[in-house]
């Protein structure tokens, strides 16, 4: 529940103690703004997960001051970043202070010489890689959302990039990062003691704990990355086969070639393709007995990229695979970079329009169970639209993890009519998580590769998928957060309490 | 901004007035070279469609091309074209084993 309001002027009368009147913010705008994250949203209950206080830290040493404030008070504390993951982590489930670090965005050390960059972690992808640019360097942190999220929830979700088979993803790029634990303590994360260490066999190796756990564990505040030289050429192309077994034996034949600036394949099925085909306008004029498409792409040197590409594209043909033409490849690639700018809408079962926001399931999935796991997730999501027009499926996405292609994120994409929902469609999207996580689980996969998996349904089989590492999960929780303040009812960790939840 | 007769101007009557529909799909109409819109009989209940001057249908397509450009040149200093790998490797095929040429990409498509 919320504070009650003599509870909350001590709080705001404390935090501005030791903040700035303008870092503290108590407006119903300022604090209804960061009570979401993208769809589905369960906007009849927004009221529930809107934070009492928001606080704008511009420095390791505010975040401390909140944190340690927050410990001694008991009250819940959110870290917020871009505020675009998709299991919301970023959301304020039992209210309190909510800590939005965008005014830690500072670019504070380029070391050429080393090729890392440290940063504020509210800094964007984007304009981070601005500055990198004029020194002929990229940091490709690359999500669907690189125009809007941040470095710091990157590092609490531990983020996947569209390019990460062939920079890496999130945790290969972030190679340290100061961290204040829930008691207030500064903690570097990372190997070595200087920031700038790719790899260590010094004792635990703790930066993967502290990625991803979607503020449940402390605030990253400030982060040092691996830099790389910015791409001389880029290729993209897309192509399109009859029938999506074929298709899927070509996203495999050119993940498995080993071309070294390959970057990534994906493979999108028919309901996706027909999903284009009605609603981006790329799509439309393709044949009708187009039913899946693949696509790869390579960064690199242009000589390397050429040599490789040719490679990638005699392997896409020898499969039957139709070139889509420059202007589509190359079109349909850049907008891949910016997911979150595109506008959505679905379609009633009559095939009206209607305004709907989207969601992704994902999973992280082998090569080898996608077309299983593909049926079965579309028939899950057929009976939810059966049931009701509030859903849409809007088909689904397998993309490469890593270069060698051994497992995929896999996505089915569903268009949700946020302002039909109720507490009926409510509890039926959420059992249908439930079911999606649970063929994933079947299958031998992971619930998430790359959102979380902390939102109502699936979270509830983290713990068979985690098995003896969830208690581990208890464990720590507990061990750094004694009072449960750090973004409490995630991932069911208030059961490492006694008591459960606050 | 400049009306069909070379004129600097702009004309309500003429901004207000698409080009006639030409089906596209069953679901979707073109009236501009690269420019699709849901068909209007799927927009009557929940989402009506909203009527844009011509220059506006226009500058939003052109914006969409600037951003995607952009985004290509910020990720690399340029794009190789598929196309022109498909031909050296057709070019580099013995005589006799040029495999069919791929499908011509979709007219008037466009990202």
């Amino acid at each position: 529940m919320s504070l009650t309001a003599d509870a909350l002027d001590h709080v705001v009368s404390r935090l501005q103690g030791v903040l700035r009147a303008d870092q503290v913010l108590t407006s119903k705008a300022d604090r209804f703004n960061r009570a979401r994250t993208p769809a589905p949203f369960p906007v009849h209950r927004w009221s529930e997960r809107v934070p009492d206080v928001v606080v704008l830290p511009e420095s390791t040493d505010d975040v401390v001051a909140v944190v340690r404030l927050a410990n001694e008070l008991r009250v819940p504390i959110v870290p917020r970043d871009g505020g675009t993951g998709l299991t919301d982590g970023a959301v304020p489930l039992r209210h309190g202070i909510l800590v939005d670090v965008k005014r830690m965005n500072q670019v504070h050390d380029i070391d050429l010489d080393n090729r890392t960059c440290t940063v504020g972690v509210g800094i964007n992808m984007l304009k981070l890689n601005e500055v990198l640019g004029r020194h002929g360097l990229i940091y490709p942190d690359n999500p669907a959302s690189y125009p809007c999220s941040l470095v710091g929830g990157r590092i609490g979700t531990s983020g996947w990039s569209l390019i990460g088979s062939r920079y890496g993803h999130t945790r290969d790029l972030v190679l340290s990062f100061d961290h204040v634990l829930p008691t207030g303590e500064v903690m570097h994360v990372g190997d070595g003691v200087g920031g700038n260490i790719t790899r260590s066999s010094s004792g635990y190796q703790l930066k993967h704990l502290f990625m991803g756990h979607q503020g449940t564990l402390g605030i990253a505040t400030r982060a040092t990355l691996k830099l790389f030289p910015k791409p001389e050429a880029e290729l993209s192309p897309f192509f399109a086969f009859s029938d999506y077994d074929t298709a899927h034996r070509c996203v495999g034949a050119l993940a498995r070639a080993g071309v070294a600036t390959f970057a990534g394949a994906v493979l999108f099925d028919e309901w996706k393709v027909a999903y284009l085909r009605r609603d981006d306008e790329a799509y439309i004029p393709q044949p009708s007995d187009v039913k899946a498409l693949v696509c790869t792409a390579l960064y690199g040197w242009e000589d390397e990229v050429r040599v490789g590409g040719k490679r990638l594209l005699r392997i896409a043909r020898e499969h039957g695979g139709r070139y889509l033409g420059d202007e589509i490849s190359e079109g349909d690639w850049a907008a891949r970079h910016d997911r979150y700018a595109t506008p959505l809408h679905g379609r009633t079962r009559s095939g009206q329009v209607v305004p709907m926001s989207w969601h992704c399931e994902d999973a992280s999935i082998a090569y080898t169970n996608l077309p299983a796991v593909t049926r079965e997730w579309h028939a899950i999501v057929a009976e939810l639209r059966r049931r009701t027009d509030v859903f849409d499926d809007w088909g689904m996405f397998a993309y490469t993890n890593g270069a060698t292609g051994i497992d995929y994120l896999t996505e089915i994409d569903v268009g949700i009519w946020e302002q039909q929902l109720g507490e009926e469609a409510w509890r039926l999207w959420v059992q249908a998580k439930r079911d999606i996580a649970a063929v994933t689980l079947r299958y031998r996969g992971s619930i998430s590769a790359c959102h979380g998996s902390c939102r109502e349904g699936e979270v509830d089989l983290v713990p068979e998928e985690l098995g003896r590492g969830y208690g581990v999960m208890l464990d720590v929780k507990r061990a750094l957060d004694p009072n449960n303040i750090m973004n409490p009812g995630k991932y069911g960790l208030d059961r490492a309490y006694e008591g459960g939840g606050r | 901004m400049s009306g069909p007769n070379g004129r600097i101007g702009y004309r309500q009557a003429e901004q207000m007035s698409p080009p006639p529909a030409a089906r596209a799909s069953d679901v979707a109409i073109t009236r501009f070279e690269d420019v699709y819109e849901v068909d209007p009989r799927l927009m009557e209940r929940w989402v009506l469609q909203q009527t844009f001057p011509n220059w506006d249908t226009l500058r939003i397509m052109h914006s969409r091309h600037d951003h995607l450009a952009w985004m290509h040149r910020h990720f690399a200093e340029r794009v190789v074209s598929g196309a022109e790998l498909l031909a050296e490797l057709d070019a580099e095929a013995p005589t006799g084993t040029t495999e069919a040429p791929d499908a011509s990409p979709s007219e008037g498509g466009s990202p």
